[in-house]
């Protein structure tokens, strides 16, 4: 076994394509996750907030000072406009005219003297993402309303000094009970869980791939099996192979994470994310370590089934690409917001060390959930282990 | 001494594979299976080299993949100097050494490697394997590319590799499946000296092949199988009396032709 394991071992060290996929990606892949996303959000934001929308208003004698503000905003350009419709408006501005319509009702001083309630309309596209010119308007409504309340109350005979406290009676602090990592962790540890464990399957499917379809291909094959060591001792070389470059893709995963996310923190300040990276132990990142074992385990095996069936390369590559859609299914379950590490959840394959995996990374995780979960794990993978090697023992795989 | 008594081996068919006209005429294909092999026997004494002819798809390869233990007969039996190589598979593999024109190396592999691994397998200590890989270097001439890896080899090497490969573990019966079908003149000329070499040392040899001045020169028996039956096993001389001229060709398309003939008067 061992004698199989090594020399394959050696071809593998050997062979350029195998040290690009398990060393340079996953070494390269997060800076530039990193850098491709802070690079998109943050043009993309600076542009949006630096567009100037073209607004049209309609009676804007009834709200002078309101019409005033708008004018002088710098996200703001007037446009005039005969239209005073909504519907009309609203074609206008899907054809492009102007981008934002403000429709003041005609009687709204007169019902304000009589402090009753008005209804504006703001009619823009609201598919936007990035929605500025909304925070930039609000911005400028909330002081506008703020003065007429004040305006108002003044004129009913409030003491100015006690406006604030009738306004707003109850001011409400909210004290969080979960600290920083648990935060961050939230949002960021199913995200890692969700790169960690693709990059475990892809890892090992290249040298999957290799050793089983490689081996037909090249007609290695047929001498491997009639040599006196028996067939079980053959697959279960090839499998620990697998599983080690499936590992050691992981493996420099974490580190180059933690490493990058260190660099990163450290270059804009955001001593959050680094101290979150530091406050996350040794044993955790053992316990999401051997987590990952026995799925890098269920994957090398099936990869390695896989690889034994298909006749060449090409084939074997047709049998993963729907291996990795189905991979994903559980791993998009457990990013979904509200799915949480319960009792049910942590019977579902996959999912299960996701959340656990996140669970880790946030400091809250139940240490009797993760032992279930990792010894269904090691159970799931001793039977895909068993079935690969009994697989390797079919004629009508190895010689179809 | 190898001897091989009734062998048999069928493939199961796919439900849903359908047979074309040609298949159909094939006595071999039942509903549910190919009986790829069907009842193959012959022997071969030490120092001999037999000489495994049929036409293509006649059942040579699967009886040689049965011979090497790569697949598992349905029945029959197989001796290779005395183990049962269906009861001891790992014993008889021992004693076994495989060669087929499309057997392959490991690209990222030396030469030396590429053997040293096979040795390994076959349990081979360190030093005896070093020596042995030695003399057979000197033997096949392969000093000057042993240490390079086989995807920068040249047929030729890569042959001679191969070769060195199959016997390393100085096996008691050498199996070649077409040695040499597909291989320039050069190339073929080594696998030929190779069998000599073999012949000289009294090692048995049993090889399957389409050419027949292969079979001329070198044989000592032969045995001739059509749709998975041994139809002739014999000595060279009795095979060349299957023909009035004594020759080869003839003997051999006669045999074939009496086999089919005894065939549809069964079948009728």
């Amino acid at each position: 076994m061992w004698q199989v394991y090594l020399k394959e071992l050696k071809e593998l060290l050997r062979d350029k394509k195998t040290l690009i996929f398990v060393i340079l990606l996953p070494i390269l892949i997060f800076p530039v996750i990193f850098a491709v996303m802070g690079l998109v959000m943050s043009s993309t934001t600076s542009k949006a907030m630096q567009v100037e929308h073209r607004y049209a208003i309609i009676n804007p004698a009834q709200a002078p000072e309101f019409a005033e503000a708008l004018y002088y905003h710098k996200n703001f350009t007037r446009v005039d406009t005969e239209l005073t419709e909504v519907d009309a408006l609203a074609d206008a501005i899907r054809q492009g005219d102007f981008d934002v319509a403000l429709v003041i009702p005609a009687d709204f001083q007169q019902r304000q003297s009589a402090v009753e309630q008005s209804e504006w309309q703001l009619i823009y596209n609201q598919s936007s993402q990035l929605d500025f010119m909304f925070r930039y308007f609000n911005e400028l409504m909330d002081k506008y309303t703020e003065d007429l309340q004040v305006n108002n109350l003044t004129q009913l005979g409030v003491d100015p000094d006690r406006l604030h406290a009738i306004l707003n009676p109850v001011d409400l602090k909210r004290v969080d009970t979960a600290d920083t990592r648990e935060n961050i962790g939230e949002k960021i540890g199913a995200l890692i869980a969700y790169i960690l464990i693709p990059l475990c399957l892809m890892g090992a499917s290249y040298p999957a791939i290799d050793m089983g379809a490689g081996e037909k291909e090249r007609g290695t094959l047929e001498t491997l099996l009639i040599c006196p060591v028996s067939r079980s001792a053959i697959v279960l070389g090839k499998f620990l192979i697998v599983l080690s470059t499936g590992l050691a893709t992981t493996l420099i995963t974490v580190v180059s994470f933690g490493v990058w996310a260190a660099v990163i923190g450290s270059f804009t300040g955001m001593d959050v994310v680094a101290n979150v990276v530091s406050s996350i132990s040794v044993l955790d990142l053992s316990l999401i370590f051997l987590m990952l074992l026995p799925t890098s385990a269920i994957f090398a095996s099936l990869l390695l089934a896989i690889s034994i069936y298909a006749k060449t390369f090409k084939e074997a590559q047709n049998y993963m690409s729907p291996l990795s859609i189905v991979v994903f299914v559980p791993l998009v379950a457990s990013i979904l917001p509200g799915v949480e590490l319960t009792k049910t959840t942590a019977m579902i394959p996959l999912t299960n060390v996701a959340l656990a995996i996140k669970e880790l990374i946030k400091g809250t995780v139940d240490y009797g959930l993760l032992l279930m979960i990792f010894a269904s794990t090691v159970v799931l993978a001793a039977l895909f282990i068993a079935f690969c090697v009994h697989w390797f023992q079919q004629e009508k795989v190895l010689f179809r | 001494m190898i001897e091989i008594k009734n062998l048999a081996k069928s493939f199961a068919i796919g439900k849903g594979s359908k047979l074309s006209e040609s298949e159909k005429k094939d006595v071999r294909f039942s509903k549910t299976a190919f009986h790829s092999v069907r009842d193959v026997s012959f022997h071969c004494e030490q120092g001999e080299v037999l000489g495994l002819l049929g036409p293509n798809g006649a059942g040579k390869t699967t009886t040689l993949r049965m011979l090497s233990t790569a697949l598992k007969p349905d029945a029959g039996s197989v001796f290779i100097n005395g183990v049962d190589v269906l009861k001891q598979p790992l014993k008889a593999r021992q004693q076994i050494g495989f060669l087929s024109s499309d057997t392959g190396l490991y690209g990222k592999l030396t030469a030396e490697e590429n053997i040293a691994y096979f040795g390994h397998l076959h349990g081979m200590k360190s030093a005896l394997l070093k020596q042995r890989i030695d003399e057979l270097f000197t033997l096949l001439n392969m000093h000057d590319f042993a240490n390079r890896r086989a995807d920068n080899m040249s047929t030729g090497m890569k042959q001679k590799t191969a070769i060195a490969r199959a016997v390393v573990h100085s096996p008691k019966v050498v199996i070649l499946d077409e040695p040499t079908t597909g291989l320039d003149i050069m190339t073929t000329q080594t696998v030929l000296d190779f069998i000599h070499s073999l012949k000289a040392l009294k090692t048995p040899v049993i090889f399957s092949t389409h050419h027949l001045d292969e079979v001329a020169t070198l044989c000592d028996r032969v045995v001739v199988i059509d749709q998975g039956v041994s139809t002739f096993a014999g000595s060279i001389d009795e095979f060349r009396a299957c023909s009035e001229q004594g020759d080869l060709r003839q003997s051999f398309l006669s045999v074939i032709n009496q086999a089919q003939l005894a065939e549809t008067q069964g079948a009728a």
